[in-house]
């Protein structure tokens, strides 16, 4: 089967109607002739309804736990189920049971789920009737669970099929037209010291038409690139900026399916070219150049000044624990961000200094790039730029050359059920000098279960505030960042909780669900805690997190069972991994002059101090790398 | 009608398989020419466009595999740069070509793509959704998934502080599938396992436990995979498996976490049970199993917190390949802990808790053999239902000890299950319908044929004589006990009264009633008189069988089988060679020509067969074992005889038992037989004697009776009414007399061991003496002055009684046997004279035995002991009862 095809799109609100849907009825009929010719009589049934769809879902739901469902076999999970294939994959890529009363029913896959915006965006792609089969073996097998070491495993299916890997494609491009947000990277240019507008706004600009502006995205400044970074803080803190939903804008929708995917074969998926495309057209202007062949993902040329803006973002995920058993351990995920605004088709390369002693594994590059990796300090990615910006490379770094900017421990001891006292000790910018500068730096104590009622001590440097949830210690407000210099801040004080109401029920539901059984509820008050443990915390939180829920497996570790301050921070004018570009030695090719301009930023992702006086998650490290 | 394109040619519309010709040259240029054209264009297109490029190419150089060679090679110079993409639907397109044409890729090549998608499967810039696509196109190819195995890549895949679940969960799958292969195999798996360690101190049903344990489940099914097909190298890998360390560590692990960490236990359980049901990997569910119950159960303690395994200990009582014992007996400490710890508040508590404990009995009622769970679950049952303080749970236990111990097991099984309850209390009673079981299926005849060779039912001591000429005679019981009409037995109706009698006469007791024949029986001279009221007494003692309950004699039998022809013949499911077999709800029932009364039958609910070394139940035999059918592998079972008539007789036994196979063992075993001496029994003591006029009442009796049965004529046509007011019965003597030729010490041991109890008086100074130092025969009459036998034979004397005058008529038969008797007395009266005074001289003394016979005949020893002989002389009512007592003496010695 050729390519990629989309079958349908279902675009279902948080209540589970459908608020938006499209099937391609060129696809249908080759799905149709592809059963036909497999003799797949049962699937030759119409086509489900919207109402079908809906209560396909809502039915999944309830079988499954959740919209995604467990992902997990658990004890309640049944043959039939996307859980009783027991892979986390099946929360994504999911099963519809289309039941009809008057004919049989059948099953929908591979159905894609993505939620964004509160909506819950389903796209079933074309794969081969046969496949099916096989993931209805998977689906419905009689014994304990696959292998991949065995034949026909769910990890075979999925490499034979990249119209699984389209499709979510697909509904990653949709999911960001109807949130409204844009997949354009950030890039600041230094001279202006604004953030530059994506493809339409140089289009607009250089052309002259107006356009109806879409919304602007909402820069977050703490979360800004890593998107697995927005669930950071546990879902208390999350929910109230994602409970409204926004009504779709259908006409745009329709416009960008027609647009990226004519008769159900995603061609371009780029919303800002398909945009231009539906907005301007192709006229006279824009003829194509005769000389050189111009590429499908740049039907516009820019004209205008020349320039190109480069920009370094990296993000540091750092546990700290300051014990003697556990080593601190820091990740810094990287990605360089490019506008070239350059006229006809140049070539651009773009030697990187700093690679090895960082470490630095290159994981990937824009389709456009080829990075090149010769010698000890000559690495260089070579690229055509795009209109506006995208994200020119992703790096990994293993060793940092610097030290870490946020050095210290925090320590919470709870002295009883409802109450603590706490310190903190840390070291800010040290050994960083100008022009590293902090712009802001916040340490937040999360307590999403307790309701705090008071928090005493005044920390030596900044303002502490407090919500109902989280206390929050501003150490280095934006505005006044700091450069240059070290701060060493302290924090001692105490912090009370209103009384403990325990919700038992959702507890006692769920552990019904998961571990199919009723637990021990009669005497769960009674436990008596057989493991010595000495530790006065460990006790009480090991109480506390008896009523504890699961968290998703999107998730990294269930937050709330800890005790942890969470540092955000900014820090522009450098690396942290110590990689850099030369913005001199960018060469371009047909030779323009062109400035280069270059920004550093570092942010902090996950970055945790953990309380050193609980227990706290770590990971190993490999033994070669130690 | 389709519409289609004119340029389209003719021969891709027909519907026909047409054989297609290979292309020409012309052709092949050309279609080369196409080739390099999009081969050289991979950058310029979108990765939509690329996608479908690359699966057309895919299909193009499939169908020109021979033509046009060079298509993989361009491929891999034109589109291996792709893949570093960071847009994933690229990236996937361009490995879809490399599990075509993995030909053209060297393993440096292959090497660099597993690192790649291992690269992206760690960028935590990119969507959650591709890192785990990313996994599974790695794991998606055999040839990327043998990269992996090398250790040199396996650092990536440590699953990160920071990683979502989905992706811990991943890795910890490409960690299990590499160390299945390696031999660091579990310390690996710990090293992944550290990221999510913290599960311990988390509920059971947080992700991170999920996570944890899909790993150790992954680990196990990585070593050893389900594969429909072949059944052979899996089931070898199944042993090397465990005996591997793997297994040895994780079976550590998870004692270590059910001992540490009970919210988990739930987890384990669940985690076991999915081994267990999944056809492949059931043993390595079931050898956890074991192991927990070798390594976990003896460390738990009882008490409350036991609630938190109780999940554990369903699943173990579930699995039949774990002895149950260890369970049970941790459940019974445990309600013997509930019971002791019982207070004003725990009410509830220990309803919950005994509930489940019942239910897990309940499970192991329906997943075990009874001859497995039978002991320990009844002394649970037992307790319980007797101690427990929950008035529901003592309830439900003793359902249960009943069910038991009264339905066979395939059965109880069935019952069971017909009232399954989802909840994890105990279920309600089951209503007797259900209980009762439907009809028996028909006992099948070919086996049962020979049953009466391994199961037997044998006497607990085996009669002296071991007589077999009575079964004749069986046929021709004595005309005195089998009279017609009114004189059954010999006892004849009081109803035709002729006394004098107010018509409410028969409204009063018993009592008054023979106090009433006392007054009107004539009294000839004291000396009878004084017998007579001596006869009417004991007589008035013996219960009338026929209206009342008669006197029973039990007699102690053991029923048992042996274990290996049972098995020949009825076939026993078990894998265990220390199994077994057993019979459930055994019925006895007993049926004899003698008169016996109706027997009862008897039941058994259960029996184990013999061990396998047989002689030891019979060893426990020979002690006199008296402990309670529990405690080994014989039930004791006791016949029950009412006898109409003392005589020895043979028993036919039935047995009808149900096997563990729910088959029906039914048929007759060797019968048993009953000697004369089960007939003997004490005198009945009547009320009103004192404990200090005891063995003078019984030495008077015996001069009574002895008189009595002399000299039929003085008293011959009295009748003596019995208990019950019904019946009564006349006395009509027999003696005869043996000559033992034994030595007086061998005598006397002999009546020492066989009958000491019915003993009355010793005669004479020097074997007084003697007797008493034996102090085996006790308070009786010690007569130490030297004995005038005559006196003994002197009877009441005095024939005024006519058949009119008697207050019974007597029958016609009886007048007639009456004659018999005294002609056959009259020979053995002369005989007895003779030999008496030879004797007479060396006599050392007398020991008079008084025997009772049920239903009211009387045996009586005078045995006049002398120095290497003994004359016995014996009298009594019941004439027939003589010809066995004369080889019960013989035996004697």
């Amino acid at each position: 089967m050729a390519g990629c095809s989309i079958r349908a799109i279902w675009i279902l609100t948080p209540h589970h109607s459908v608020a938006f849907s499209r099937t391609f009825p060129v696809v249908e009929r080759k799905w149709r002739s592809a059963c036909a010719r497999d003799g797949e009589v049962a699937t030759q049934a119409p086509f489900p309804s919207d109402l079908e769809v809906a209560a396909a879902f809502t039915d999944r739901k309830q079988r499954e736990g959740s919209a995604r469902g467990f992902g997990i076999r658990v004890a309640s999970s049944t043959p039939g189920s996307d859980s009783w294939v027991d892979d986390p994959v099946t929360r994504h890529i999911i099963t519809l049971h289309i039941n009809r009363e008057e004919a049989e029913g059948y099953m929908l896959w591979p159905v894609i789920v993505h939620t964004s915006g509160n909506y819950y965006i389903l796209v079933l792609p074309l794969v081969e009737p046969k496949k099916v089969r096989e993931y209805r073996k998977l689906y419905q097998r009689n014994n304990c669970g696959g292998s991949v070491k065995e034949h026909d495993n769910l990890s075979s299916l999925l490499l034979s099929l990249p119209c699984i890997t389209g499709a979510f494609m697909v509904a990653h491009a949709i999911g960001d037209l109807i949130a409204g947000e844009t997949s354009d990277p950030e890039v600041v240019a230094t001279s202006s010291s604004s953030a530059v507008g994506g493809l339409l706004d140089t289009l607009t600009g250089s052309i002259g038409i107006g356009v109806a502006p879409r919304p602007k995205p909402t820069s977050v400044p703490i979360l800004a690139s890593a998107s697995s970074a927005s669930t950071l803080m546990g879902s208390t803190l999350v929910d109230s900026s994602r409970t409204m939903t926004k009504p779709i804008d259908k006409d745009l929708l329709r416009g960008f399916i027609s647009g990226s995917m004519p008769y159900g074969t995603p061609v371009d998926l780029n919303q800002n070219n398909i945009a231009a495309i539906r907005t301007t057209g192709f006229g006279s202007a824009d003829p194509p150049p005769a000389d050189l062949r111009q590429p499908a993902w740049k039907p516009y040329l820019y004209r205008g000044r020349q320039r190109v803006l480069l920009m370094t973002q990296e993000t540091i995920n750092a546990a700290l624990y300051d014990r003697e058993d556990i080593p601190d351990s820091f990740s810094i995920s990287g990605q360089i961000n490019c506008r070239a605004e350059l006229e006809g088709l140049p070539d651009v390369q773009l030697p990187l200094i700093g690679v090895k002693p960082a470490k630095v594994k290159m994981l990937s590059v824009h389709q456009s790039a080829q990075y090149s990796d010769h010698g000890e300090d000559k690495q260089a990615i070579v690229f055509s730029p795009p209109v506006g910006s995208f994200v020119l490379a992703r790096y990994q770094v293993s060793h940092a050359t610097n030290p870490a900017p946020v050095k210290g421990f925090y320590q919470l001891s709870l002295v009883s059920e409802d109450g603590g006292q706490f310190l903190f000790r840390l070291t800010l910018m040290e050994g960083y000098k100008s022009p590293y500068c902090m712009d802001f730096c916040t340490i937040i104590m999360p307590f999403p279960r307790r309701r705090i009622l008071s928090v005493d001590g005044t920390p030596s440097v900044g303002t502490v505030s407090m919500t109902e949830r989280l206390i929050e210690w501003k150490i280095v407000t934006s505005g006044r960042g700091i450069s240059g210099k070290t701060i060493d801040a302290t924090f001692s004080g105490t912090v009370r909780f209103h009384p403990r109401v325990v919700n038992k029920s959702l507890s006692v539901s769920l552990s019904k669900s998961v571990l199919g059984c009723t637990a021990a509820e009669d005497s769960d008050e009674e436990r008596e805690s057989s493991n010595n443990s000495v530790n006065v915390e460990d006790v009480l939180m090991e109480k506390l997190n008896r009523d504890l829920e699961a968290v998703d497996l999107e998730e990294p570790l269930c937050w709330q069972a800890f005790n942890y301050a969470k540092v955000s921070f900014k820090i522009t004018g450098g690396t942290f991994s110590g990689m850099t570009i030369d913005p001199k030695s960018v060469s371009i090719y047909p030779v323009v002059k062109a400035p280069v301009e270059y920004s550093m930023q570092v942010t902090s992702g996950d970055y945790i101090l953990w309380n050193t006086l609980a227990r706290s998650p770590h990971a190993a490290v490999p033994k070669d790398l130690c | 009608m389709p519409l289609t394109p004119f340029t389209i040619p003719q021969i891709a519309l027909s519907d026909q398989n047409l054989v297609l010709s290979p292309p020409s040259d012309v052709n092949l240029r050309e279609i080369r020419r196409v080739l390099a054209f999009l081969l050289d264009r991979p950058r310029d297109l979108t990765p939509g466009a690329i996608s479908v490029l690359t699966s057309a190419l895919v299909d193009i150089a499939d169908a020109l595999e021979d033509c046009v060679p060079a298509v993989s090679a361009l491929l891999k110079v034109n589109f291996s740069s792709l893949l570093s993409s960071h847009n994933p639907f690229l990236s996937h397109s361009i490995l879809s070509l490399y599990r075509h044409f993995s030909e053209a890729f060297n393993e440096y090549d292959i090497g660099k793509v597993a690192y790649r998608l291992q690269l992206s499967a760690s960028d935590t810039g990119q969507k959650l959704i591709f890192r785990l696509l990313a996994l599974h196109w790695l794991f998606g190819s055999t040839l990327l998934t043998s990269q992996v195995s090398s250790l040199t890549s396996l650092p990536g895949f440590y699953p990160q502080v920071f990683d979502p679940l989905a992706v811990k969960a991943k890795k910890l799958d490409a960690i299990s599938v590499s160390a299945s292969e390696g031999d660091g195999a579990v310390s690996l798996l710990e090293d992944g396992l550290v990221c999510i360690s913290y599960f311990r101190w988390l509920p059971g049903w947080s992700t991170e436990t999920l996570v944890a344990f899909r790993a150790m489940h992954k680990l196990l099914i990585g070593v050893m995979p389900h594969d429909g097909s072949d059944n052979g190298p899996g089931r070898t890998r199944l042993g090397s498996l465990m005996e591997s360390t793997i297994f040895a560590d994780l079976e550590n692990v998870l004692i270590h976490l059910a001992l540490e960490h009970h919210p988990l236990v739930p987890v384990i359980a669940t985690f076991i049970s999915r081994l267990l049901q999944c056809e492949t990997h059931s043993p390595i569910g079931s050898r956890f199993l074991q192991t927990l119950d070798r390594c976990l159960i003896p460390n738990l303690k009882p008490g409350y917190g036991l609630s938190f395994y109780f999940p554990l200990l369903e699943k173990i009582s579930e699995n039949e390949t774990v002895a149950p014992k260890g369970v049970l007996e941790l459940l019974k400490r445990h309600m013997v802990c509930l019971t002791d710890e019982h207070g004003p508040d725990t009410g509830h508590r220990s309803w919950s808790q005994g509930s489940r404990v019942l239910s897990i009995c309940r499970v192991m009622l329906k997943k075990h053999k009874g001859s497995q769970i039978f002991r320990p679950l009844s002394l649970l049952l037992a307790f319980t239902c007797q101690n427990f303080p929950d008035l529901e749970v003592r309830d439900n236990a003793r359902i249960y000890l009943r069910m038991l111990a009264c339905i066979p097991g395939k059965k109880l099984r069935q019952t069971l299950s017909i009232g399954e309850q989802k909840s994890g209390l105990a279920p309600a009673p089951l209503p007797a319908s259900l209980i009762d079981v439907p009809p028996h299926p028909s006992p099948d005849l070919k086996k049962s044929t020979g049953i009466a060779s391994y199961i037997h039912l044998e006497r607990l001591k085996p009669p002296l004589v071991k007589q077999s000429w009575f079964l004749p005679v069986q046929g021709s019981v004595p005309a005195l006990s089998n009279g017609s009409g009114p004189a059954e037995g010999g006892i004849m109706d009081i109803v035709t009264s002729v006394a004098p009698s107010s018509p409410d006469e028969s409204n009063k007791t018993d009592s008054s009633k023979v106090a009433y024949q006392k007054e009107a029986s004539r009294v000839m001279d004291p000396n009878t008189a004084l017998l007579l009221r001596v006869l009417r007494t004991h007589f008035g003692c013996i219960p009338d069988y026929r209206v009342m309950p008669g006197i029973k004699i039990r007699i102690p039998c053991l029923l048992r089988f042996e274990s290996d022809p049972f098995i020949r013949t009825w076939g026993f499911e078990s894998c265990d060679e220390q199994t077994l077999p057993a019979l459930y709800a055994i019925k006895i029932t007993f049926s004899t020509l003698s008169k016996y009364g109706k027997i009862p039958s008897c039941r058994v609910p259960f029996l184990l067969g013999d061990l396998l070394k047989s002689d030891l139940a019979i060893v426990a035999v020979g002690q006199g074992n008296d402990e309670s059918i529990e405690h080994s592998n014989f039930a004791k079972v006791f016949l029950e005889l009412q006898p109409e008539d003392p005589m020895p007789g043979l028993i036919d036994i039935f047995i009808n038992a149900n096997t563990a196979t729910e088959q029906v063992v039914s048929g007759f075993l060797r019968p048993v037989t009953i000697g004369i001496e089960d007939m003997f029994l004490k005198a009945i003591l009547p009320p009103n004697v004192s404990d200090m006029w005891v063995s003078r009442y019984y030495s008077d009796l015996f001069d009574t009776l002895w008189e009595a049965c002399g000299s039929s004529v003085n008293i011959g046509r009295e009748t003596f009414p019995l208990n019950g007011g019904k019946g009564a019965v006349s006395i009509n003597g027999k003696q005869s007399v043996k000559f033992l030729e034994v030595p007086e010490d061998v005598l006397i041991n002999a009546v020492e061991r066989h009958l000491a109890g019915f003993v009355v008086r010793v005669a004479g100074a020097s074997l007084v003496k003697v007797v008493q130092q034996n102090r085996v025969i006790e308070n009786i009459v010690w007569d130490e002055k030297e004995e005038e036998e005559d006196d003994l034979d002197v009877g009441p004397s005095g024939d005024d009684f006519s058949a009119e005058n008697a207050l019974v008529a007597y029958s016609r038969e009886e007048s007639e046997l009456d004659v018999e008797y005294t002609q056959a007395e009259m020979e053995s009266n002369s005989n007895d004279r003779s030999l008496a005074i030879v004797d007479k001289k060396k006599s050392v003394g007398n020991i008079c035995v008084l025997i009772f016979l049920p239903p009211r005949y009387h045996l009586l020893f005078l045995m006049e002991i002398g120095y290497g002989s003994t004359m016995v002389r014996m009298r009594t009512d019941h004439w027939p009862c003589l010809a066995y007592v004369d080889e019960y003496l013989e035996a004697l010695f």
